[in-house]
């Protein structure tokens, strides 16, 4: 059986041509690994439970580090020997290497680049759902903007993280005992400094990069997901983005009254719903696409447009919004794990097995 | 000059394009023909920038020169900014005689009676437009000549259009063009759009019009290889109504430009597969808003293109017919069977 490393040493031989083969959409229709065992689930979750309101295992301040901020999302396969009590020895190595970066192409040393990055790995206790999963690490770099006086403080200029929320356990236990999987990376700040991040990364961890979309399922799953979440956070609004393949392209922004949202949601529900307050509630697929549909025939009664001809872009309420381009915001501390584990779940996909 | 001189006109050159720079100079007019001349067009913003302001300096120009400046490069480029319509209702008996030099003197003086920090500027253009450029002050300040609001309005026409209208401005402008255009009242239009022009040709009717006509007008005859005759027929007959249907609502020419439509829809949800939702009291709240480059001309590729169902619904083809793309949607009579829709302001 190929392991995940071997198949991480494949990926780096022919870099750009294996990050599309491993591209895989997450229905997984079409894969091109539909013949070797199954590793991981070769589809998202047709089912999964309804978001719970938080737990106050983690943080707070950690937690507030990761709301409010919208973060690029990325998967990463597992990482080789990385050890979470190694943390601080890799802060002043990361630190290191981006100073060397920055002093490449400069003829003469520049004395001053050695101190100007302050980088932390920590770990967020807590942000895990089940015991396989890894601790999620926070990275932040500090540094002094180009022409700062002496005594201005550092500020944070990058940050980013490495997370597991409720990972498929088949997956993780299937891997050899040296590799930690935390397969979704979300950063935010200059993309150069990404760029070193993950070069770093994956020098030292022996892993791959790769860029995460939402697909167009999971996107249908934040619109339920979220406004399942009504009952406990006000979700103000729903939004969604549409585009038309028109010529030239049509954009429909489609606004729902939270309540409205909220009473269509609970219309299209199968099991007992608003009563269900036990782990029990759990959400499925069908729900889902009912839901969407639901909002797609209002839509077509009065404009006479077949939304499915188009694509879904973006889904927003106050309690998160989402992008296909990969781009994720966790508006509300209390549904952080909902969110995060439905993301983890898009990036073990896109594994290589 | 003072500071707020010194920084509208490094506004002015850093939005004014370099290669347009030289043709609004001219425009202008406040440069004799050496100091235009000694300008070198090649130079950073920054340095003609520095270059001007000596010049402005050397002939003692004011705050009020640079906003005629200014003015003459929003008059070149109409097509910025969002423009919103209103128009004038009720017009009086001599609503149609009023010609510029007394809607001129008329405005400005009711506007001026309202407001004491305020400078209004008006220029026909050479299309017959009136502009009028309104710098707004309060009780306390000079008139903000950062931020002018923009009055575009052909006379005998019941159409105004605003750029950058702020809620204190509001009502007295209105009050001040209904008394200037001899009309009783003025009422927002509901349209708005980047395009002063297509908004115009719009709500003016000067763009290809379609007329409901019960002919078909003949296909239009396409050069493609035959591959099934049969599937050929059958499909193309069905493409061909499809775009008749287009056409039919959106004509054949060339559209106006408009960004965006937005329907207010506060109406009964129902769904045959939904009893629930069918059957629950409240409207259903939601806001939909279409936007593109070119809002009419990717209306009418979704419905020849099949993406919108034929005929396309009049919400969308009111668009052009009724000159406006802000709709408020509600249910006509609160009853199962009814289809149609009613709009209100």
């Amino acid at each position: 059986m190929r392991t995940p490393h071997n198949g991480a040493v494949v990926q780096r031989r022919s870099k750009t041509r294996s990050y599309r083969q491993s591209y895989r959409s997450c229905l997984g229709t079409a894969s091109r690994l539909g013949l070797t065992p199954a590793l991981t689930a070769r589809r998202l979750n047709a089912s999964r439970r309804a978001a719970k309101p938080q737990n106050d295992k983690v943080n707070p301040e950690h937690l507030a580090l990761l709301v409010k901020a919208e973060w690029q999302l990325s998967y990463v396969t597992p990482l080789y020997q990385f050890r979470h009590t190694q943390l601080r020895s890799y802060s002043r190595q990361l630190a290191a290497f981006i100073v060397a970066e920055k002093q490449q192409g400069l003829a003469v040393e520049v004395s001053e680049l050695h101190n100007s990055y302050r980088v932390s790995l920590s770990v967020v206790q807590g942000l895990t759902e089940s015991e396989d999963d890894a601790e999620t690490v926070l990275i932040q770099i500090h540094s002094k903007p180009m022409f700062a006086r002496q005594d201005e403080p550092q500020r944070s200029v990058w940050s980013g993280w490495l997370t597991c929320v409720h990972g498929s356990p088949e997956y993780l236990r299937s891997l050899p005992k040296d590799f930690t999987c935390l397969p979704l990376f979300g950063s935010r700040g200059p993309e150069y400094l990404s760029r070193v991040v993950k070069s770093w990364f994956q020098k030292t961890f022996d892993c791959c990069f790769g860029s995460l979309e939402i697909n167009h399922t999971s996107l249908q799953w934040f619109a339920a997901l979220w406004t399942d979440c009504h009952s406990q956070s006000h979700i103000q609004h729903l939004r969604m983005l549409w585009t038309i393949p028109a010529a030239p392209p049509l954009q429909i922004t489609y606004t729902v009254d939270h309540q409205d949202a909220w009473d269509l949601w609970n219309s299209v529900r199968k099991g007992p719903t608003a009563a269900v307050a036990e782990d029990a509630a759990s959400i499925d697929l069908e729900e889902v696409t009912g839901f969407l549909q639901a909002l797609k025939s209002h839509f077509y009664r009065h404009f006479r447009l077949d939304l499915s001809a188009g694509t879904l872009q973006q889904v927003s309420t106050a309690v998160g919004s989402a992008k296909s381009s990969g781009r994720i915001k966790m508006s509300n501390s209390r549904h952080v794990i909902a969110t995060l584990t439905l993301l983890t779940e898009c990036a073990l996909l896109k594994m290589p097995i | 000059m003072d500071d707020t001189s010194k920084l509208l006109l490094q506004r002015l050159v850093r939005r004014i394009p370099t290669q347009m720079l030289k043709a609004t100079l001219d425009k202008w007019g406040r440069l004799t023909v050496e100091q235009r001349q000694a300008m070198d067009f090649t130079q950073s913003k920054w340095a003609l920038t520095q270059k001007l302001l000596s010049v402005c300096e050397e002939n003692k120009l004011t705050l009020t020169h640079l906003a005629e400046l200014e003015m003459i490069h929003a008059m070149e480029n109409p097509n910025q900014g969002m423009w919103y319509t209103f128009q004038l209702l009720e017009p009086e008996n001599d609503a149609q005689s009023v010609e510029l030099t007394q809607f001129k003197q008329q405005f400005k003086c009711h506007l001026s009676e309202l407001l004491r920090q305020m400078s209004v500027k008006i220029k026909k253009h050479t299309d017959e437009a009136v502009w009028i450029r309104i710098a707004l002050g309060s009780s306390f300040s000079k008139p903000n000549h950062l931020k002018p609001t923009y009055v575009v309005h052909y006379l005998q026409t019941p159409y105004v259009f605003v750029r950058n209208l702020t809620s204190k401005l509001k009502p007295l402008l209105s009050q001040a063009l209904t008394l200037a255009t001899r009309h009783q009242g003025v009422k927002e239009a509901n349209l708005s759009g980047r395009n002063l022009t297509s908004i115009r040709d719009l709500l003016m009717r000067q763009y290809q019009q379609v007329f409901p006509t019960k002919y078909r007008s003949p296909p239009e005859e396409e050069d493609q290889p035959v591959l099934n005759q049969h599937i050929e027929k059958e499909q193309g007959g069905v493409a061909a109504h499809r775009r008749h249907m287009a056409h039919q609502a959106f004509g054949d020419g060339m559209l106006p430009q408009l960004q965006s439509a937005v329907y207010m829809l506060d109406t009964k949800f129902r769904d045959p597969n939904n009893r629930t939702m069918t059957e629950r009291e409240e409207t259903f709240k939601c806001v939909v808003k279409f936007s593109s480059i070119d809002l009419l001309e990717s209306l009418r590729s979704c419905a020849s293109s099949g993406i919108a169902s034929a005929p396309v619904t009049p919400l969308l083809s009111s668009i052009p017919l009724k000159g406006r793309n802000y709709f408020v949607v509600t249910d006509n009579t609160p009853g199962p069977s009814s289809q149609g829709h009613q709009t209100q302001n």
